[in-house]
């Protein structure tokens, strides 16, 4: 089989020779130098090497480079546009939301699947869609909320004690 | 983690996918999301020599409705767009339910229906690192002769933790398998083989290419509920689903009634007691007989993280007697 594989990163085209067992990972971090895509649990459960293949989130640890052929990956590199950063990155920034920064290239691209699908979020919408993305320095409030405010909404008042019940 | 060397083949069609599986035999395994053999090779669990893509594979990615043969999908839809899809969020909720409880967002998105019921046990003996495992005889699923989890057992008890498979077994779901010989048709409980070790009864060269689910009948109602720590990633500690169906008519008889678990043995449970409740009023004895039937049949080992075993096995009725309420509010609005 040909080894020599076309991949669209970060809206320019990479022609690459690839070995079977390499990750995207791999490729994206060792051969290509990218190493805003951070190399978490390696084993699909902590979200740190999130990227954006085709429109969807994807963990690049547990993603064959070969099986990219022909695909549209976009990494935390690819975020800002024309030297301008994303309205996400911008309100990380404004919000405080990183900490040590592991896992923020991850939920910041988990966030933008959901506002390229979803403009208007809501905080549960918002929750549910980093719950992939450990961060295990902050809690997630300043994340939820830099997210918010991206999409131009702000985070709903708390509950009064007593009222927030458990969910099953 | 470096990924162990194979050769890869991607056939463009499902009858090359098949005579290349069958003439590699044991050595070639077919990759669909690569979510969990990924994580196997990793974890030096599986050694395949070449693993073969079904993602160029035409047609399995498909998804089609009719009132008439119910709803058909390909083995290759991932979770994330079986979920999103606008007529199983109308008529099979239950299959938004369970495909959104699997994992993260990323895994549903990189998962598919097929890989998803054709996963592999778990155990935490088993699951292990290689290096982790490295202190532990190897067990039976690794082709020594102990088990980790019953020390005295012949057999392997890993637990088979599936979250699609409860939901579409109590929705009678049946899946078709292409291969050597020819195309067939089973009822799904049938690809699961019940043995720890090798829990999926698909001989080299058969794949799963789609699964069937009769059309949702009027008056009825499928939940699936989830028992785990935390509300994202983990796998089901128990996972309990039902569908009923009711009578015409103000009385509540309940017309068929399914219920089925996972993640309480070593392969998913369609319970036949539920059976029973068809053509009976369903009364609040009743669902507690139905509760304990399913409390009976589990057998929760202490092979996966989390809760205790004990724990676990009195969620049991818990969760049974919830589910079952819940898919009566649903059948009755
Ligand atoms: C951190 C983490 C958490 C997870 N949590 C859950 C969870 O909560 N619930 C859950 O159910 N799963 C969970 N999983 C397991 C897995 O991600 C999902 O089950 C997923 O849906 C598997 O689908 P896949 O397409 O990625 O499978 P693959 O890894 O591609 O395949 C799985 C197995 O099925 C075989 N196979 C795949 N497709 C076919 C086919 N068409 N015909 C025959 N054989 C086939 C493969 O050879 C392989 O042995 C988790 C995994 C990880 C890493
Ligand atoms: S490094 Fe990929 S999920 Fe943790
Ligand atoms: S900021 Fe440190 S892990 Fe999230």
């Amino acid at each position: 089989m040909d080894k020599t594989v076309r991949i669209n990163i970060n809206r320019e085209s990479y022609e690459l020779e690839l070995e079977p067992n390499q990750t995207l990972l791999d490729l994206l971090r060792e051969q290509l130098g990218m190493t805003g895509t951070k190399k978490g649990c390696e084993i699909g459960a902590c979200g740190a090497c999130t990227v954006i293949i085709d429109g969807e989130p994807a963990l690049s640890c547990m993603t064959l480079a070969l099986r990219c052929r022909g695909k549209e990956v976009i990494t935390i590199e690819g975020m800002a546009e024309n030297g301008r950063l994303h309205p996400l990155q911008e309100m990380a920034i404004e919000h405080g939301a990183v900490q040590c920064g592991y896992c923020t290239p991850g939920w910041l691209l988990s966030a933008k699947v959901l506002l390229d699908n979803n403009p208007s979020p809501t905080l549960d919408e918002v929750r549910s869609a980093i719950s992939g993305n450990i961060c295990r320095c902050t809690g997630y409030q300043k994340i939820e909320e830099s997210i918010l405010a991206a999409a131009g909404r702000s985070l709903p008042a708390p509950a009064p004690e007593g009222e927030s019940s458990p969910r099953v | 983690m470096k990924l162990p060397k194979f050769e890869y083949a991607a056939p463009e069609s499902l009858g090359q996918a098949c005579r290349l599986l069958e003439s590699r035999g044991e050595e070639a395994h077919p990759i669909a999301g690569g979510t969990d053999l990924l994580m196997a090779l990793k974890n030096r669990q599986k050694f395949p020599k070449m693993l073969v893509d079904l993602g160029a594979v035409p047609n399995l990615s498909r998804i089609e409705y009719s009132d008439a043969d119910g709803l058909r999908i390909g083995a290759m839809v991932s979770l994330r767009r079986l979920a999103a899809n606008p007529i199983v969020r109308e008529k099979y909720p239950i299959l938004v339910q369970a495909a959104l409880s699997v994992g993260t967002v990323q895994l549903q998105a990189m998962g598919t229906v097929g890989g998803n019921l054709c996963q592999d046990t778990c155990c935490m003996y088993f699951n292990r690192s290689a290096m982790v495992r490295q202190s532990l005889e190897p067990c039976h699923k690794l082709g020594g002769c102990i088990c980790h989890v019953v020390s005295s057992s012949e057999e392997c008890w890993a637990a088979y933790t599936g979250d699609l498979a409860p939901a579409l077994l109590a929705l009678g779901a049946s899946v078709s398998m292409a291969g050597p010989g020819g195309e067939q048709r089973l009822p799904l409980q049938e690809l699961f083989s019940g043995d720890g070790k090798r829990p999926i009864a698909l001989r080299p060269g058969q794949l799963l290419a789609e699964i069937q689910v009769p059309a949702a009948p009027p008056r009825s109602g499928a939940v699936y509920l989830k028992l785990r720590q935390r509300e994202t990633l983990d796998y089901p500690l128990l996972g309990v689903a039902v569908h009923l169906t009711l009578e015409r008519g103000e009385n509540g008889h309940c017309k068929t009634a399914a219920l089925a678990m996972t993640a309480v043995d070593k392969a998913p449970i369609l319970l036949q007691e539920a059976g029973k409740l068809a053509g009976r009023k369903l009364t609040e004895a009743q669902i507690r007989e139905l509760a304990r039937a399913a409390y009976k049949r589990a057998h929760p080992m202490k092979n996966l993280y989390g809760l205790t075993t004990k724990y676990r096995l009195s969620m049991v009725e818990v969760y049974v007697e919830m589910a079952v309420r819940q898919a009566l509010e649903s059948a009755i609005h």
